[in-house]
């Protein structure tokens, strides 16, 4: 008879080599802004993944815990956003969630630029003329009074 | 020995090179709310529950400095520690803002 030999699932204590792996795999691609990640332990030993923000702040962005075999994603704000036994399910989730994330981000930076160009091209002139119409009038109005 | 609230627990001043590192100051923010968690007799799990989180997970998430506590629970979390909530806002804005906790309140710590 020979018996096969099943990986054990850890439930407690630091991540493994392959949980790590499969982690930044998943997160790798979607975070290389200069992102990093660090790891950490609750006081009970339970293993934390920390997915960074962009320098400085590096503000928690996601985070994946683990207790007691169960696979924990929340947001840097303590938000639940998913849970599982599966690693892999989680780390599907933790992606999609980056990847909106960026997506807010590009939308609002494409947002301020397209506010800056308007302000630039309609608003400047406006004040431009506003002023040079002030200065012209200024002088008159004075000769009046 | 437990320490008396109230007291002394707010006045840990700011290491001088810590100042503009903002990581660095939310682990010293993290190490000051394990203390007081600790000094109130809490496990992460009793925090968490009595914050009506499902998880303990955050509560280490924000001690081990990698975020803040949310403003929506500041005041929960200090009364959960027995901390008044105007000064446990006030210290934990040292960490979080330095300079707004510098131009609102000066170089007092307090």
């Amino acid at each position: 008879m020979s018996v096969v030999a099943f990986e054990r699932k850890q439930d407690s204590g630091e991540w493994s080599e392959k949980e790590l792996s499969t982690l930044v795999a998943a997160l790798g691609a979607v975070s290389r802004a200069g992102r990093e990640w660090e790891t950490g332990m609750t006081e009970k030993g339970d293993a934390q993944f920390y997915l960074l923000g962009p320098l400085p702040d590096q503000a928690c962005e996601l985070c994946v815990s683990r207790i007691g075999g169960r696979y924990i994603l929340e947001d840097g704000s303590g938000r639940l956003l998913f849970e599982h036994r599966n690693l892999e399910r989680v780390a599907l989730h933790a992606k999609a969630a980056v990847s909106s994330t960026s997506w807010l981000m590009v939308r609002a930076i494409t947002l301020w630029c397209a506010i800056r160009n308007t302000i630039y091209e309609k608003v400047e002139p406006l004040l431009v003329e506003g002023e040079e119409l002030f200065v012209e009038f200024v002088p008159q109005l004075a000769a009046f009074a | 020995m437990k320490r008396e609230r109230h007291q002394d627990v707010f006045t840990e001043r700011l290491p001088a090179k810590a100042a503009q590192d903002a990581k660095q100051l939310r682990k010293l923010a993290g190490d000051w709310l394990k203390l007081r968690r600790a000094d109130a007799e809490l496990s992460q799990a009793d925090l968490a529950a009595r914050l009506g989180l499902k998880y303990y997970t955050f509560i280490s998430q924000v001690e081990n400095g990698f975020s803040r506590v949310p403003i929506e629970i500041m005041g929960a979390w200090a009364r959960e520690l027995g901390l008044e909530q105007a000064a446990f806002a006030r210290h934990l804005l040292m960490y979080y803002e330095p300079e707004l906790h510098r131009l609102l309140f000066g170089a007092e710590s307090k």
